[in-house]
């Protein structure tokens, strides 16, 4: 029995359970499992499956505490908050749940968006509803498991439009109760195949498993995953898995995990610890390769806090960085195990198996000024089209006219730039306004209408780029490796060497045979005259990034340029 | 005294006028020295100049209201 049965066994079991016909319901084909067209995208990784299939059955399908209406409202609420649309409109079509719950689901809801804020404080509301630990266990596993369902999602089928950046808690908030919150502490059997895994992966029992002593079924399910997923060295190497779960792990900023990958990456020959804590603290300036550094800033992206954060992963850049579409995969993938993992730890509040060497915390969300990604929750001061956009949520529809007046030009401007065939641009254009206006109720003012337009303008580019087989983009050298390679004086006036439409097209060429990564850089500063940070927030990139692909673009346009604007013996000298 | 690979490094920076004017009183003095990053620099800010005048990807100011109506009348349409 593949998921997709499974899927379909728990979904039919569920309606009947209902009183639903499944009949009446023929879209709902997987909605309680995976999705049939997650499952489809990872057909070249059977592996990966084989390990979901593991925890669904575990988690999701055998005997249990919680019904099977509270699980599915436990999924409901994890994809409503952790999925994209994909997902949610599977999900958001499942029965309400009662509000007998509501202790439940708000325990889920605070896991989901604010795990790293999860403490004892919050667990003990569930235990006035009288249940015991088992139950609980089995309410991180389920939630954990749709976060693990949600990263998929996001990672094969992104959203073209960002996420409604919701309000994190600032670090004051941050209640101090350590774990574990639970507790039972059992050690898996010894003749268990997990207590062998477990003792010959990592020489002792970590204690994230000893917290779910209660449920060995699913100890041995979470197991078997990481066997399948880690060990099975498919398409990335077992230390590239590694990166991406300390990766992924520090943007949760879950130390647990971010602890124990430094362990093994360290253990298995890979980086030393030192390397490692640079990767935890910056990937960039650590000494890994460069597409290794390509794959950690995507992966990152897929990190529930970060999705939270409005982050949208893009395979495209990691085609741009040379990785397959195998390789994507399954950094997708693990990506999805390290956020099943993270919001287990967060759950349960397992304590690091030794003294970690970097204990992360939600201050870790806001660095010192100059330094950080943009962090949406910034309030934006001043936005010329606040009023219009008010107008247009409380359902003045003819509003939005004065909004496509005033923004067509950049948009239009931001996608001829990126997709190069003007036939297209204009209808992209209309699409782009579209999908704007359909999503102006999530628009909450913390990145100025006109940022968040452009950013669904180049996702709606590069979304439209990736079924298109680009222009030779010029030679991209290592970062690392780049050097100005034309050094021959300019003319005074070079504008003057070409009537303006041929300056134009020899612009318009050298901007299209940009690499993408650059292209829109180059694009959102110097064409349409973003502010770095307005077009770091659209590019969902940290600023220093943002910085050094400008830079990047712009030697190279020099380099593409020069031939033509030269100074020659017969011009001024 | 800055060697070119310490100059490219602030290159951006400098570029952007987002340095220190200790830094960039460093940074002109190594120009001053070296002809190749002059050059460098005088015709990456001619790139600038080129790119940022050039209307390549202009949408024509007669093309405005036609999209305008357009997507006012899909999303009339929707409503």
């Amino acid at each position: 029995m593949d998921i997709a049965q499974l899927a379909m066994l728990l979904m039919s079991e569920t309606l009947i359970a209902a009183n639903e016909s499944f009949d009446q319901n023929p879209d709902l084909t997987g909605a309680h499992g995976l999705p049939p067209d997650i499952l489809h995208a990872q057909s070249s990784l059977p592996s990966a499956i084989d390990a979901e299939r593991r925890l669904l059955d575990a988690i999701l399908l055998s005997q249990s505490r919680l019904t099977r209406l509270q699980k599915l409202a436990i999924l409901r609420c994890v994809s409503e908050i952790g999925g994209n649309e994909h997902f949610r409109d599977l999900h958001g079509q499942l029965s309400d749940q009662s509000s007998d719950d509501s202790a439940l689901l708000d325990f889920v809801a605070k896991l989901t968006r604010h795990a790293p804020w999860v403490s004892a404080n919050d667990v003990a509301p569930l235990r006035t509803c009288g249940v015991d630990d088992e139950w609980i266990v089995e309410v991180v596993a389920t939630t954990a498991l749709g976060q693990m369902f949600c990263t998929l999602a996001n990672g094969f089928f992104p959203s073209d439009v960002p996420r409604a950046f919701p309000s994190l808690p600032n670090p004051g908030d941050l209640v101090g109760t350590a774990g574990p919150y639970l507790g039972a502490r059992t050690r898996p059997a010894e003749k268990s195949r997990s207590y062998a895994f477990l003792k010959e992966e990592y020489g002792f029992i970590p204690n994230l498993y000893i917290v779910q002593g209660l449920k060995p079924d699913f100890v041995e399910a979470e197991t078997y995953a990481l066997e399948r997923i880690m060990r099975h060295e498919n398409v990335l190497s077992r230390i590239q898995k590694e990166y991406i779960l300390l990766a992924v792990s520090a943007a949760n900023l879950n130390t647990y995990c971010v602890s124990m990958g430094g362990q093994i990456i360290s253990i298995l020959g890979g980086a030393s610890l030192e390397e490692c804590d640079q990767i935890v603290e910056d990937h960039h300036q650590s000494q890994i390769s460069p597409a290794d550094k390509a794959l950690l800033d995507e992966t990152r992206k897929l990190a529930a806090l970060s999705q939270q954060l409005g982050c949208c992963f893009e395979a495209e850049q990691l085609r741009v960085s040379g990785l397959t579409e195998p390789q994507i995969i399954e950094a997708v993938v693990v990506s999805s195990l390290a956020n099943f993992l993270n919001t287990l730890q967060a759950g349960l509040g397992a304590v690091p198996d030794f003294p970690p060497r970097r204990v992360l915390s939600p201050k870790d969300l806001y660095p010192s000024a100059g330094k950080s990604r943009p962090i949406p929750d910034a309030a934006v001061s001043e936005d010329p089209d606040a009023d219009v956009v008010r107008r247009v949520q409380a359902g003045d529809v003819e509003a939005f006219e004065e909004l496509v007046r005033r923004h067509s030009r950049r948009v239009f401007g931001t996608l001829a730039g990126l997709i190069g065939n003007m036939d297209d641009v204009r209808d992209v254009t209309q699409d782009v306004f579209l999908k704007a206006f359909e999503h102006i109720g999530s628009f909450q003012g913390r990145s100025k209408f006109s940022t968040w337009l452009t950013s669904i303008a180049v996702n709606t580019g590069r979304q439209l780029l990736r079924d298109r087989k680009p222009l030779e983009p010029l030679e991209e050298e290592e970062d690392e490796g780049f050097r100005p390679r034309q050094i021959q004086s300019w003319a005074k006036n070079p504008e003057q060497l070409f009537a303006a439409s041929q300056r134009d097209e020899l612009v318009r060429m050298a901007v299209l045979r940009l690499p993408e990564k650059y292209r829109v850089v180059v694009l959102l500063r110097d064409i349409q005259q973003l502010s770095t940070e307005d077009a770091a927030s659209a590019l969902d990139l940290s600023i220093p990034a943002l910085k050094a692909r400008l830079l990047r673009g712009r030697l190279m346009l020099r380099e593409s340029l020069a031939q033509h604007f030269i100074r020659t013996e017969n011009q001024e000298s | 005294m800055l060697t070119c690979a310490d100059f490219l490094a602030e290159f951006g920076d400098y570029l952007e006028d987002a340095v220190s004017s200790e830094l960039r009183a460093e940074l002109e003095e190594h120009l001053r020295e070296c002809k190749t990053c002059q050059v460098i620099v005088d015709s990456t800010r001619k790139t600038i100049r080129i790119v940022t005048d050039s209307g390549c990807f202009a949408l024509p100011a007669d093309k405005v209201e036609p999209i305008v109506s357009d997507v006012m009348a899909r999303i009339r349409k929707k409503q």
